[in-house]
């Protein structure tokens, strides 16, 4: 089975008999037929959670979703595919409200040749609007596939610049760098100069990376008032497999007070 | 399009309350949130794109819970397609989102507004793209639209606007015209009743005292504008209430880039009760009839907002950078420091 028929399984295990019977009718219309299908989407199917877990791409998850998104992305699949389904699908882009753009960077990962929509998917990552970024930077196999250094390195940067859990993030310790581990450990420096810090998990990401400055930081780390520190920094200094992080998978505040 | 400078001129009082009432008023100046505790507003016509967060902050404080963004004129024509499809796109993007973040429910209606109808080339493009627009989540109609200098090209698009809502099953928000308003009121209803709309379907705005009584006789929705200088005082507001009670009548803040005042909902609902208006004309005025009227798009379901907002699975991890890197949501404004 294709990726599009594996999403239809879990939708029509998930519709009502008309809002099926309205899917596939729309189905066979034309590419600007099927774009205003995905635009009606909230208008006719329910928003139901999406309960199991669908094993349809790697790194692809729909917890937390709802069926719109899915029943939109099912849309998308099929526009893709037709002969005037890019244009159509940047226009659909050009004109998103905030739950369309949702599912058009969820549906990413995919679509027909991913790789035409990087311009799309660092522009979400370039979002102020939170589901939106959230749609390309969390159980999405999108960036981790698809970016370049920079733009990953970008990514988890504003994941943590806006106190996101980037354990959410796809391929997070696959992708570590050199470069990023030097940008967080100066990000690090902004933070405690005003008297704030980083989530203890930050440090995984240099734990293969370590520079003299960076050995420096981990000392300090050791001496932390914040337990989770401490405990980020012993993680480093045993050199513990990335399994230990997972004590610390969590959203911390990050003011000291 | 909701103020025009050259006509600024006091609100002519063409009813004034007793003394005493006119008294009491001058005191509670500032302090109308005292006789407005419990009450929950609807404001149907606000341009939030044009105030600031500060604005949002005060109508959060204020008790308003949802708002309608209607479509209208930036204060000087757009030149090319992309700026409206940027401006409807930002109506359902990113100012639904901004007030996501201050816990108000945000709709809009869209349309091509009654001024940029005069340019015909580019009303002929913006026709093009409206009903993409039109079918998206939490668009509750098709406004604001109507008549500014009564032109042909006005009329073109006012009738094939009403087409579309009909199509569409969407409700209409008319826009009355500043000047000649009494004939261009009727002028509007009118042709909403040549289109075959049923008069729920349509809300009349910025009505006055000597518009309101035909726009309810023939079963349109009366909307009024609490906006100070060109449209209407509350302190006549309240007397419009007291002379035609509250059923089909709402009132809006209209706040743009105006003079204006966003918080004209909460400040009329304290003068009503202040002046003795019962408390289900004050609920129907300020909530209830721009609830049920624009409900009949099918895009307002009350549970999304009554509780305040229920905050999507999705915007948990308190992403957002309109408070950016972990601020505070609320700052005390009388604190000297800033962190």
């Amino acid at each position: 089975m294709n990726t599009a028929d594996l999403i239809f399984q879990s939708i029509a295990a998930l519709t009502s008999p008309a809002e099926k019977a309205w899917i596939e009718e729309k189905l066979h219309a034309d590419a600007k037929g099927i774009s205003l299908a995905f635009v009606m989407v909230p208008r006719i199917i329910a928003k139901h959670s999406i309960e199991n877990e669908l094993s349809i791409i790697t790194g692809w998850n729909w917890k937390n979703a709802t069926l719109d998104q899915l029943v939109r992305v099912y849309f998308l699949l099929h526009l893709a595919e037709k002969e005037d389904g890019k244009s159509r699908i940047e226009t659909l882009f050009d004109t998103a409200e905030m739950n369309e753009l949702v599912a058009l960077y969820r549906a990413l990962p995919a679509l027909k040749t991913p790789e035409i929509w990087l311009h799309r998917a660092t522009d979400a990552v370039r979002s102020n609007m939170g589901p939106v970024f959230d749609a390309i930077a969390f159980g999405n196999p999108y960036p981790h596939t698809y970016f370049s250094e920079l733009a990953w390195n970008q990514l988890v940067l504003k994941c943590i610049f806006n106190d996101k859990p980037i354990h959410l993030i796809e391929g997070l310790d696959e992708r570590a760098n050199q470069a990023l581990a030097d940008t967080l450990a100066d990000f690090a420096h902004e933070r405690w100069a005003a008297g704030r810090r980083v989530p203890s998990q930050v440090w995984r990401l240099i734990r293969n990376f370590q520079t003299e400055s960076i050995e420096q930081d981990v000392a300090k780390l050791s001496k932390s008032e914040d337990a989770n520190d401490r405990k980020a920094a012993e993680l480093i200094l045993n050199n513990s497999p990335l399994e230990a992080w997972k004590a610390l998978e969590q959203v911390e505040p990050i003011y000291t007070a | 399009m909701c103020q025009n400078p050259n006509e600024a001129k006091l609100n002519p009082s063409h009813f004034e309350g007793s003394n005493e009432e006119h008294q009491t008023a001058q005191e509670v100046e500032g302090g109308f949130a005292a006789y407005t505790q419990g009450m929950k507003f609807f404001d149907p016509h606000v341009h939030m794109t044009s105030r600031t967060t500060d604005d949002y902050q005060a109508l959060a404080d204020a008790g308003v819970v949802a708002i309608i963004e209607p479509a209208f004129w930036l204060g000087q024509p757009r030149t090319g397609l992309a700026s409206f499809k940027d401006y409807f796109a930002s109506l359902v993007g990113w100012e639904r989102f901004r007030s996501s973040q201050f816990g108000i429910k945000h709709y809009c209606t869209i349309g091509l507004n009654s001024r940029e109808a005069n340019n015909e080339a580019l009303a002929e493009e913006v026709m093009d793209i409206l009903p993409l627009f039109l079918q998206k989540e939490g668009v509750v109609g098709v406004g604001e639209i109507g008549f500014d200098d009564q032109t042909a090209a006005e009329e073109k698009y006012y009738r094939a606007q009403l087409e579309l809502a009909k199509e569409m099953g969407l409700p209409v928000q008319v826009h009355t015209p500043h000047r000649d308003k009494k004939k261009g009121t009727e002028r509007s209803m009118a042709i909403a009743l040549e289109h075959g709309l049923a008069p729920h379907m349509v809300v009349i705005d910025h009505n006055n005292e000597e518009t309101v009584k035909s726009v309810l006789d023939q079963g349109f929705y009366a909307a009024f504008t609490i906006y100070p200088f060109t449209k209407m005082g509350n302190e006549r507001m309240v007397e419009i209430v007291k002379q035609y009670g509250s059923e089909r009548i709402m009132v809006n803040s209209a706040a743009d880039w105006g003079i204006s005042d966003p918080l004209a909902i909460p400040k009329t609902a304290a003068l009503m009760k202040i002046k003795g208006i019962s408390a289900v004309d004050i609920q129907n005025v300020t909530y209830q009839n721009a609830l049920d009227s624009f409900a009949q798009s099918g895009q307002i379901n009350e549970k999304d907002f009554i509780h305040g907002l229920e905050i999507d699975q999705s915007l948990k991890f308190n992403g957002n950078t309109v408070l950016r890197g972990g601020q505070a949501p609320r700052v005390d404004k009388n604190s000297i420091f800033i962190r």
